[in-house]
């Protein structure tokens, strides 16, 4: 009895994991002309383990896919974790023609390579649909003598040693080039801050609050419940438009700093993808972001709208890698557009 | 008073029929996940989430907790009967529960495990009602340089852990500390010793070095003494008496309390605790030379740390909202998705999710034990099973955990690769777990330590000035010298009294440090 079982049980997991991974060599097209539909089911790729920003964003599409009606096949969410991404990523992209492969994605498909840490980059996949976004913020220990965005940069202008900064990221990554984008806006050289990264935004806030670090730059949804409680107090936050979880809190535009900084999420597909089954997608994901339940389930995730189709996405990500180089370039860690 | 009156509310909302159900079916799939090598309660977690999905968020949380700490609990069954660590956190438990296991005593040292894992759970769970909010306070106090002190202090249980030869003990902690360093630099995001391999990008995972240097190179060993090592003796009485509980109380409770603070601090975790409690009893027991050989002590301790620090990681989450490992960085995804911000306002909205919580956990802990108990007898009879039965077994199972993990065959190669380093360590007289140790501080050491100077622009007197940091990098100072100290102080007298006035002189010196 005692034996049998645990066999069983790792015989059923083998072949879940077979399951996940054997599944989606071949295509889905069809050979009697009308729109495209997947014959097989979608395979949703987060490029991370279980239980990240990426994996959250997957597995929630997924379920609001599937409980909506919205497709015919189930959606399976299947968790590539390694290297930043660039395990997934070169996933997707060695299999051009499996349109039924498609992954979530945010900021670090433009950094992560620019960085050095993967061969492809967002040209090598076809842009699906900009789903949701979501703001940085910039925060100070309740009891700093910083009042403001613009006393910080005060004091970081007089001596940027005063002001140690704390992120959940490792330097190239978001936390940190959405710092070094705003000081540089505001006159101030990026390459003189002392930013000190930390593992994941919770660690980096836990210095803030307990004073190891004088301020922190993370995602506005992360800090909502220390704002709250009034353990960190905002300064500004990166959106063109104030966060809906925080605000009080004024925007860097306000602060008369020309910068906006994006934690965009998105769905991106394998590369050489047919005008079908792009169309096939956008309306496919256009619905979903329609769905009561992917309304309530992002709101409670602290994002914001901010649906894109195919092109329009195509060209924001063009458009924001360009961005992203340039402050790698102006902080010195790469030294072209090509990155490093 | 009044946290007894919300403890009172809080068991309210345990005890519905509803959320005793699921604290239940949370603990029976922790244990029989944790049971398994390899699979870890994340897995677990991140599985179980849409069946939580649809829940009242109260019940989600109980019965994903019960699956974390229920998982905690059943890992150390297989570290004792295979040598093959369930969970990371119960890497220590099989230093002695595994010789245990091999004298014949594998019943006693499962019945020791669940006995002080469930001291520790419970002791945790006293501490989060009574102190948690406090707690929280404790748990931003420790800044960059006060965790590079704590690592270094439980660097130094390398010459407890190392065995005999220290030299042999220190190479495998370095080699342990470099297989760390492996990955993207967090503080500079430069590749470091990848060769170009992205699977490396992320370091390597601490599953698969424990699995390769502890089962595989058991299966080794196993193999190429070709059954010659023969019965593994009588098994003994399962049942533990008096003198056996009195023996293991003291490392329990200290384990537990130790453990409990070790957890609260986010970032430490069950694994470190359950290290720092197994090498704080070996030195203290008076029979600290027999750790190792299967010391039911070397059982209880990291037992009751590691089940302590799976609770006390709740109070950074609860308390902060900010997770304090892996495993409760899902939870907090789990909550988000189910439309709760754990945070510092989670005691005031939602008391009866904070406290029905808290009482699920005393009502887990007592379901694991009344679950795990009766089955030991079961359990132990794993070991009567036929060699060429077991090995292939415990492969499968070390091959089926590390693959699901990344679903990557690049890991299984890894793990191949450790297991025979793992082998070759054994046949040449090098300790694996000083290699285990360096692995788990050694990257968190470096990246504290580079952090605080990066914080004070390079200025050292950080770790002085800080009063934790100095407080432990003291107590580091404190357990090196000591050996030395009392070494002088009975050693000269034998061979040559009064031989030596420079080691006399040396004795004073070191004796007013402290």
């Amino acid at each position: 009895m005692f034996r049998a079982r645990p066999v069983a049980v790792a015989a059923a997991l083998a072949s879940l994991a077979l399951a996940a991974t054997a599944c989606g060599t071949g295509g889905g097209q069809q050979e009697d002309g009308g729109p495209w539909k997947p014959d097989r089911p979608i395979e949703l790729i987060a490029p991370a383990a279980t239980g990240g920003g990426w994996d959250t964003l997957a597995r929630t599409s997924g379920r609001v896919l599937e409980e909506g009606g919205l497709v015919d096949e189930p959606v399976q969410v299947v968790n590539k974790p390694g290297g930043g991404g660039s395990i997934g990523w070169a996933y997707v992209a060695q299999t051009p023609d499996t349109p039924t492969r498609l992954f979530v994605t945010s900021p670090p498909i433009s950094l992560v390579p620019l960085m050095g840490g993967s061969t492809y980059d967002h040209e090598d996949f076809t842009p699906i649909a900009r789903l949701a976004t979501e703001y940085m913020v910039y925060l100070v220990p309740k009891d700093s003598p910083i009042e403001s965005w613009g006393d910080m940069v005060d004091r970081l202008e007089e001596d940027p040693r005063q002001v140690s900064i704390a992120g959940g990221s490792s330097p190239g990554s978001m936390d940190h080039v959405a710092l070094a984008g705003a000081v540089e806006a505001a006159g101030i050289d990026p390459t003189a801050i002392n930013y000190v990264p930390f593992d994941g935004g919770g660690e980096a806030m836990t210095q803030a609050v307990g004073g190891h670090v004088d301020a922190v730059v993370t995602g506005a949804s992360e800090a909502a419940g220390l704002v709250e409680s009034g353990d960190l107090r905002p300064l500004a936050v990166s959106g063109a438009e104030r966060a809906s979880t925080l605000p009080d809190t004024p925007t860097l535009q306000e602060e008369g700093v020309d910068f906006t900084y994006d934690i965009w999420r998105g769905v991106m597909g394998p590369p050489d993808m047919t005008d079908e089954q792009v169309a096939y997608y956008e309306d496919l994901f256009t619905d979903m972001t329609e769905e009561e339940s992917w309304k309530k389930q992002t709101k409670a995730l602290g994002w914001t709208d901010s649906y894109m189709g195919s092109e329009e996405f195509g060209g924001f990500l063009d458009q924001s890698s360009t961005d992203s180089a340039e402050i790698l370039m102006k902080i010195g860690l790469i030294e072209d557009e090509e990155g490093r | 008073m009044e946290t007894l009156q919300q403890m009172g509310a809080g068991f309210g909302v345990a005890f519905t029929p509803e959320n005793l159900l699921f604290v239940f079916i949370g603990v029976l799939a922790g244990t029989v996940i944790g049971i398994l090598p390899g699979l870890g309660p994340m897995s677990a977690i991140a599985l179980m989430i849409p069946i939580a999905f649809g829940m009242d968020p109260t019940t989600a949380i109980i019965m994903l907790a019960g699956v974390y700490y229920g998982a905690i609990f059943g890992g150390s069954t297989s570290s004792i009967l295979l040598n093959a660590p369930g969970v990371a956190g119960t890497v220590a438990t099989s230093f002695d529960g595994y010789p245990m296991a091999r004298k014949g005593a594998a019943g006693k040292a499962l019945a020791i495990a669940a006995i002080a894992s469930f001291t520790g759970g419970t002791i945790g769970v006293v501490l989060l009602m009574l102190i948690a909010p406090a707690l929280s306070s404790f748990a931003v106090s420790f800044g960059p340089a006060d965790y590079f002190a704590l690592m270094v202090l439980g660097l130094t249980a390398v010459v407890t852990l190392g065995g005999r030869n220290i030299t042999k003990g220190l190479i495998a902690a370095v080699v342990g500390v470099m297989v760390s360093l492996v990955g993207i630099d967090s503080q500079t995001a430069t590749l470091r010793f990848t060769f170009g391999m992205p699977e490396l990008y992320e370091g390597v995972k601490f599953l698969i070095v424990a699995l390769g240097l502890f089962a595989l190179a058991e299966v080794f060993s196993m193999l190429a003494r070709r059954g010659a090592g023969g019965a593994d003796g009588a098994m003994t009485s399962l049942r533990l008496n008096r003198r056996d509980l009195g023996r293991i109380a003291g490392p329990t409770g200290r384990g537990s309390i130790l453990g409990f603070f070790t957890g609260v601090l986010p970032g430490a975790g069950a694994t470190v605790a359950s290290f720092l409690s197994y090498s704080m009893e070996k030195r203290i027991a008076k029979d600290g030379d027999t750790f190792g050989s299967g010391n039911p002590k070397g059982v209880a301790a990291p037992e009751a740390g590691n089940n302590a620090a799976a609770v006390g990681s709740f109070v950074p989450m609860l308390t902060l909202g900010v997770p304090g490992s892996g495993t409760t960085a899902i939870l907090l995804g789990a909550l988000l998705v189910l439309g709760v911000t754990p945070g510092p306002m989670m005691l005031s909205d939602r008391p009866e999710m904070f406290w029905g919580l808290v009482a699920s956990m005393y009502v887990g802990n007592i379901v694991l034990l009344v679950l795990n108990l009766p089955l030991i007898p079961l359990f132990a009879k794993v070991l009567k099973t036929p060699r060429a039965v077991l090995i292939p077994l415990v492969v499968v199972f070390c091959v089926v955990g590390v693959y699901g993990l990344s679903f990557s065959v690049f890991d299984l190669w890894l793990l191949l690769g450790f297991g025979v380093v793992g082998y070759l360590m054994r046949q040449n007289g090098f300790p694996a777990a000083p290699m285990i140790l360096g692995l788990i501080l050694g990257s968190m050491m470096e990246r504290s330590m580079r952090q605080a100077l990066q914080i004070s622009y390079g200025d050292w007197t950080t770790f002085v000035t800080s009063p934790y940091s100095a407080a432990l990098l003291g107590l580091t100072a404190i357990v090196l010298v000591w050996p030395l100290v009392k070494r002088l102080r009975s050693g000269p007298k034998a061979p040559a009294a009064g031989a030596s006035p420079d080691g006399a002189q040396k004795e004073e010196d070191t004796a007013s440090t402290p």
